[in-house]
């Protein structure tokens, strides 16, 4: 279980986090609905250590998370908006590289890592292509695949339908889905409303740094005037 | 036509071996201070973009005075200073450190751009991977700002293999010095000079062919 409490973030004057507390069980996901600029992002970047805190706590399954030391402890995953995949590198050693050099795995042992990855994601065929040479979806997926590889406990995905067609979106809810049924701790965060109305999760609607309305999907979709403010997020994006 | 008649290529044939004694000696300048000019190069761009503001200002004073300079008053300044404050080596190893230590501030310039074409995003990844950040450096960064750069090093490459002949005005025997001995026996500066040229030219363009040619390959991996 993920626990944030009174999570505050400034960047000088400007409040992007304002007492943030929520808590995630193993298996949820957890969707950071709102426009650009309410914080949602820097979120999952403050749990990757890509953002400092001013003020708040998080623990995990009880124990108090360090996040200076988080990146060396692979408990989070991260899928960036736009991937961030090492163009460089062939599609498998995006997967090794990090395998070999941080989990000081040997290359035969990584190798056979990748390649399950791999063909979980259905990206067997393309492991000596290079990264750069992939699809968008294919793309995600392999960021997918190389954050799992590291085998963290939670997962964070940026914006994972921004940079896709349109049509993948089905494809992304399911493999986010997956993830929560494999049970990682998942947050998304999103302004694609298409996206939260595939998951069976957890929505929290941010507005200036603050969560203002909380719902799960269930809910939400039997009984939509409980949440006016999600409701009317979602009219004005449709 | 006429033009041609002046060059004596039976000059050239007998005097080449000694023209090819220089060319080695050119090609040994070159490639070892090509090597300096690398390590450096590459050490000083990271060290610029780093976030050390003392080291940033040093990298930048180093550039600004190496550039500023004329290579020549650089080799002539290690030539006549390393004797006086008691390093006493051969003229060809003063030309090699000379020459290896301009092009590093050159070098430095064309990495440092490099590394800053590589986006954030590539650092943000290696670090939310628990990449260590030598391994950053290493694995992530360095490939790719040095394939950004290919160009331009093969540049920096070509001219620094043109400045070596600057080591023949402290006596290094290089294909300049060499040509000008030939000259001084034959006088026939014309035929010389001629076949100098023809010599640096086929290791500049050998050099520019063998760069395209990488530069080729690698981005054959952003085609489909």
């Amino acid at each position: 279980m993920l626990k944030i409490e009174h999570l505050n973030k400034s960047f000088n004057t400007k409040k992007i986090l304002n007492d943030i507390s929520l808590t995630v069980q193993k298996g949820e996901i957890a969707l950071f609905l709102g426009s650009s600029g309410v914080g949602k992002s820097t979120l999952l970047r403050i749990l990757n250590n890509l953002e400092t805190i001013n003020s708040g706590n998080l623990s995990l399954d009880g124990k108090p998370l360090n996040l200076a030391t988080i990146n060396s402890t692979h408990t989070v995953g991260m899928v960036f908006q736009h991937f961030n995949l090492f163009d460089h590198l062939t599609v498998e050693q995006n997967i090794t590289l990090p395998l070999e050099r941080v989990l000081k795995k040997n290359h035969t042992d990584a190798q056979t890592v990748a390649h399950a990855l791999l063909h979980r994601y259905g990206l067997s065929d393309k492991k000596d292509k290079y990264a750069l040479q992939l699809s968008g979806g294919q793309k995600q997926r392999l960021a997918i695949a190389r954050a799992l590889a590291m085998e963290p406990k939670i997962i964070c995905l940026d914006e994972p339908t921004s940079a896709l067609d349109p049509v993948l979106t089905n494809y992304v809810a399911n493999n986010i889905q997956q993830l929560a049924s494999d049970g990682y701790i998942v947050l998304v965060a999103t302004h694609d409303t298409d996206l939260l109305k595939k998951l069976d999760c957890t929505i929290y609607l941010m507005s200036e740094g603050n969560i203002i309305e909380k719902a799960q999907s269930k809910e939400l979709y039997n009984n939509p005037d409980a949440f006016p403010r999600i409701k009317k997020f979602i009219a004005g994006h449709e | 036509m006429e033009s041609f008649m002046i060059i004596d290529i039976n000059l050239i044939i007998e005097y080449l071996p000694v023209l090819l004694q220089g060319l080695m000696v050119t090609l040994q300048i070159a490639a070892i201070s090509c090597c300096i000019g690398l390590v450096l190069g590459t050490l000083l761009a990271l060290l610029e973009t780093s976030n050390n503001r003392l080291l940033r200002f040093l990298v930048k004073i180093y550039v600004i005075i190496v550039r500023g300079t004329p290579m020549l008053i650089q080799i002539f300044c290690a030539y006549f200073l390393l004797p006086q404050i008691g390093i006493y080596i051969p003229a060809l190893w003063t030309a090699i450190i000379a020459i290896g230590l301009n092009s590093a501030a050159y070098i430095s310039q064309i990495i440092r751009s490099g590394i800053s074409s590589i986006g954030i995003g590539q650092i943000e990844a290696a670090k939310v991977l628990g990449f260590s950040t030598a391994d950053t450096i290493y694995y992530i960064i360095l490939p790719q700002a040095l394939r950004t750069t290919l160009p331009s090093l093969g540049n920096e490459f070509v001219t620094l293999i043109k400045d070596s002949s600057l080591a023949s005005l402290i006596g290094v025997a290089e294909l300049t010095k060499q040509g000008n001995f030939v000259k001084s026996k034959t006088f026939d500066a014309i035929t010389v000079y001629f076949a100098i040229a023809v010599l640096y030219l086929i290791i500049t363009s050998t050099i520019s062919f063998l760069v395209t040619r990488l530069e080729k390959r690698m981005n054959i991996h952003a085609q489909d």
